[in-house]
């Protein structure tokens, strides 16, 4: 899902860093300060995971392959703001030392995939968990991989249509690759995955689990 | 007398027609090749790419689309550094350069997904555990600080 460097303009990929910055300051002074220091055992476990299961190649029809997110169970325990942080650890890791997505393009990428997909799913569940909690979960990772594609499509759309040279596939065609397999495979698969997960670390009663 | 005249430029119908004649050559050694895969070994099958000669870098020497077995070949006009960008629809895709001196020979077949594939969710991982371990042991240092 994540985009490569080279296929998205400084027109977008630099007011994503402005944008992105002051988010990062942010969630580092909240979620890795001295007051959060109990929590970042299981925060850092998590954030391990997430990299594993984005590194597994999901193969959807078309002889193309997608890939889970796994941030939006770190969005329902600690905030979508510790989800961002994370997330944009994972894809500086894969953008330096195993040429996935890039550094140019990798606050454009966190905030797809890191903030706006797991504050979707964040809200989602934070709605809906009173009334039956793993239904919430399973919705809100749903919803987080369907928003986190929709901004990628909505920013590859947008690359197009003001520098084509940049990205030359149209909206419609780069919207329906991303969203179908989306909507049919990997939300799904996110939505078992953070249930699973939410269930797994309720149960062992960890310190930092919420 | 006058029909042979007339039917004389007839003659040179075959002539003129051999400008529209398409023939071809097969030219060994010429050709360059990269293949282009997924980091689990897939190929990246028809999938849309562009390519840039050293020696102009604004119009595209050659596009097309990749074979199913996820290659690109093309015969360079110079060598030096290539640049070639292969995009799939999903935002997925290539922006790099390749070195191309003369013609070269690349082996064919799929290359093994390999250890560097098998050992990335493990470095990717152990580097992140390190990275938090290092972090929790500062703060806690913090902590207990009067």
């Amino acid at each position: 899902m994540h985009v490569p460097d080279g296929f998205l303009s400084p027109a977008i990929t630099l007011p994503a860093y402005a944008a992105a910055a002051p988010l990062w300051a942010l969630a580092a002074r909240r979620h890795l300060g001295r007051d959060a220091a109990d929590a970042l055992p299981v925060v850092g476990a998590l954030t391990a995971l997430a990299f594993v299961v984005q590194t597994i190649a999901i193969p959807v029809p078309g002889g193309t392959s997608t890939h889970l997110v796994g941030v939006t169970l770190l969005a329902l325990l600690h905030g979508p703001l510790l989800a961002f942080l994370c997330e944009s650890l994972v894809l500086l890791l894969q953008a330096l030392f195993f040429g996935a997505g890039g550094v140019t393009v990798l606050a454009v990428n966190a905030l797809a995939m890191g903030l706006l997909g797991p504050l979707a799913g964040w809200a989602v569940h934070r709605l809906l968990r009173r009334r039956a909690q793993r239904a919430a979960a399973f919705l809100g990772a749903w919803i987080s991989m369907q928003v986190a594609a929709g901004a990628v499509a909505l920013v590859l759309g947008l690359q197009h249509r003001i520098a084509p040279e940049y990205f030359p596939v149209p909206f419609a065609v780069s919207a329906t690759a991303l969203l179908v397999p989306s909507l049919a495979v990997t939300g799904l698969v996110e939505g078992l995955y953070t249930v699973l997960a939410l269930a797994l670390l309720r149960k062992a009663d960890l310190r930092g689990v919420a | 007398m006058r029909a042979v005249l007339a039917l004389l430029p007839l003659l040179l119908v075959p002539a003129a027609a051999r400008g529209h004649e398409v023939l071809h050559e097969l030219v060994p050694g010429h050709a360059a090749g990269l293949r282009v895969y997924e980091s689990d070994g897939e190929p990246l099958a028809d999938r849309a790419y562009e390519l840039w000669s050293p020696s102009d870098a604004r119009t595209p020497w050659q596009s097309g689309r990749t074979d199913r077995a996820g290659w690109i070949a093309f015969v360079p006009d110079a060598p030096g550094a290539w640049r070639v960008k292969v995009v799939d629809p999903g935002g997925h895709g290539l922006d790099t350069t390749v070195q191309v001196a003369g013609a070269q020979a690349v082996p064919a077949g799929p290359p093994p997904a390999g250890a560097g594939f098998a050992l990335r969710p493990l470095v990717g991982a152990a580097v992140i555990a390190a990275i938090f371990a290092a972090l929790f042991v500062y703060q806690r240092r913090r902590g207990a600080r009067p």
